[in-house]
């Protein structure tokens, strides 16, 4: 059998795999190359992993490197895998609870605005009650890897609202991690209310099960992890994680919450400050084949035709997110810097909404989900950053009187 | 100003602690991956904060040289503490000095000058309460107690 072109000319001489060797080798490079020039003006990577995928995908003129994102099979769930893991691994309640309640107001205004901002543009999308759930999480959850990216890159760290950002962002995890346990049953084939809540049963008793390992088990899991070797470590939990995420999909929770929760369970462990560094490149590079794959199955073509419901939601959230800022400064006495730093910075989307949309479509829900949730995550993921660098120009507008502590960073010195 | 130094959790990121100095607050942000940044700002302009990026290993170097420790690639001398008459110090073990290639018993380090190592650095290691038949290498920081007369005989035995 023959191919057209180059291809087909390497089909011949190396065979099915050399094929696919060269199709993967390019795509990464061309997502590489991609994302690293974006990186000179600023721009966060996953959109441009994304905007590879398009590229390069079946639905634009030009090469076709990969046809469809089944091709990528294992890889880009391992990219979910490690990405979930990862932010399991970070994640620590406690964070959260020395935070005081002014940081879990601030986090629950936020989430209360967005979410209901999303829940309030699914039901106006009309696509179903079952899409409009996870429209409020897409909408919802800003992406962590952003935001913490734009704080180093912003050289941010040492503002007085970082603290309280970075506190609302965990507490979006939080909520993400309870989000997911609960969407499972939703997305899956629960057929009656009884069904369903046998789901839901199912997934709590293996979430608690997973709690109690990682509180009481960090001992025995330390020592099963435990080697001097680094190449032995990386084998070892990487095995963990997989193992776990599919122990969780076999159960009918996702492999999503199954990773955060092997990331739990390694947290806290003799081993987690070795892991936490071992697991970024792995990260890095499934997680950009996850992008990528999602940029594949991306027409468009179908983007053009969710042009409108994608404007509505990046406006609604970008005024959600101003308005969250304004509040969180509040809260801590802050001023209209920090309100501006805050709404803007925590405006990113990214992982999270994909990972959210990649689970519903694979459940067979509305497939405007997808093209809806690139479009707003490609807006969001470029808009996000250049807004937030520029925030004092939003703070020079923010009414002063919104502030009522003497807030000095309000005092403008040239 | 305060002496105080108020740290901060920075989830996702590392921890920070930041000190009023003179002239602007000085914070230290150190990364999980080991990384330092160092801010200098001053909050009552809004001027960017400098921003210095330090490796993990140029921030420890840093750090001794700030906590008045003097500092020399090559170690000969260094801070020692005289502590009730008695020295604690350390010597580097060069790959030309006598001591290396030797055990502590071989070198007879007791008899002969009169001090006692009471550890060694190796690389990230530290051999605490040494073997007589432990063997000394180049680059070793050892780690002694003795009388303060009786560091540069054991200087000239082991370090040459």
């Amino acid at each position: 059998m023959t191919l057209p072109g180059p291809m087909g000319l390497l089909a011949a001489t190396g065979g099915e795999t050399g094929r696919e060797l060269v199709a993967l080798g390019a795509a990464l490079l061309v997502a590489g190359l991609l994302a690293r020039a974006g990186r000179r003006i600023g721009l966060p990577t996953i959109p441009l992993f994304m905007a590879a995928g398009i590229l390069t995908g079946p639905y634009t003129p030009g090469p076709v490197l990969i046809r469809e994102p089944a091709d990528l099979g294992l890889l880009t769930t391992l990219g979910l895998i490690l990405l979930l893991f990862h932010l399991g691994l970070e994640f620590s309640l406690d964070d959260l609870l020395a935070g005081g309640r002014r940081l879990l107001l601030a986090g629950a205004a936020y989430l209360a605005i967005n979410l209901s901002a999303g829940v309030a543009i699914g039901s106006g999308l009309g696509w179903g009650g079952r899409e409009t759930l996870v429209i409020a999480g897409i909408v919802g959850i800003s992406s962590s890897a952003i935001v913490t990216k734009l704080l180093v890159e912003l050289r941010r760290l040492a503002n007085p609202e970082t603290g309280l950002l970075l506190g609302i962002v965990v507490v979006e995890d939080v909520f993400l991690a309870i989000y997911l346990a609960l969407l499972q049953p939703v997305l899956g084939e629960a057929e009656g209310v009884g069904e369903a809540v046998t789901s839901v049963a199912r997934g709590m008793v293996f979430l608690v099960l997973m709690v109690a390992l990682a509180r009481w088990g960090r001992g025995p899991i330390g020592r099963l992890l435990g080697t001097g070797d680094d190449e032995l470590l990386t084998v070892c939990f990487v095995g963990v994680a997989v193992l776990i995420a599919g122990v969780a999909a076999n159960v009918g929770v996702s492999d999503a919450i199954g990773a955060f929760l092997a990331g739990q369970v390694v947290a806290g462990t003799s081993v987690t400050h070795r892991v936490e560094r071992l697991v970024l490149p792995l990260r890095d590079l499934f997680a950009a084949m996850f992008f990528f794959a999602f940029g594949l199955s991306v027409d468009p073509g179908a983007l053009t035709s969710v042009a409108g419901p994608v404007a509505v939601a990046v406006a609604v959230t970008a005024i959600g997110c101003i308005v969250a800022g304004v509040i969180a400064a509040r809260i801590q006495g802050l001023g209209t810097d920090a309100a501006a730093n805050i709404g803007l910075t925590v405006m990113a989307r990214g992982e999270f909404s994909l990972i959210l949309a990649s689970l519903a479509v694979a459940a067979g829900l509305d497939g405007r989900l997808g093209p809806f949730t690139a479009g707003y995550v490609l807006v969001l993921a470029v808009a996000g950053p250049l807004a937030a660098s520029r925030s004092h120009l939003l703070a020079r507008r923010l009414p002063t009187r919104l502030f009522p502590a003497p807030a000095l960073s309000g005092k403008d010195i040239p | 100003m305060s002496d105080q130094i108020r740290e901060q959790e920075l989830p996702g990121i590392g921890r920070r602690y930041s000190v009023q100095a003179e002239g602007g607050e000085v914070s230290v942000v150190i990364h999980h991956s080991g990384r330092r940044d160092v801010y200098l700002s001053d909050p009552s302009s809004r001027r960017p904060p400098a921003v210095a990026t330090l490796s993990d290993d140029q921030a420890r170097r840093l750090g001794a040289v700030l906590a008045g420790a003097y500092f020399q690639p090559t170690l000969t001398r260094h801070i020692e503490a005289v502590v009730g008459g008695l020295l604690i110090d350390w010597v580097t073990v060069a790959g030309d000095s006598p001591g290396a290639g030797r055990s502590i018993a071989d070198l007879q380090v007791r008899r002969q000058t009169r001090m006692t190592i009471v550890a060694i650095l190796r690389g990230d290691d530290a051999i605490v309460v040494p073997e007589p038949t432990e063997v000394l290498e180049a680059g070793d920081r050892v780690v002694i107690v003795g009388r303060p007369e009786d560091l540069d005989g054991f200087v000239r035995h082991v370090a040459g």
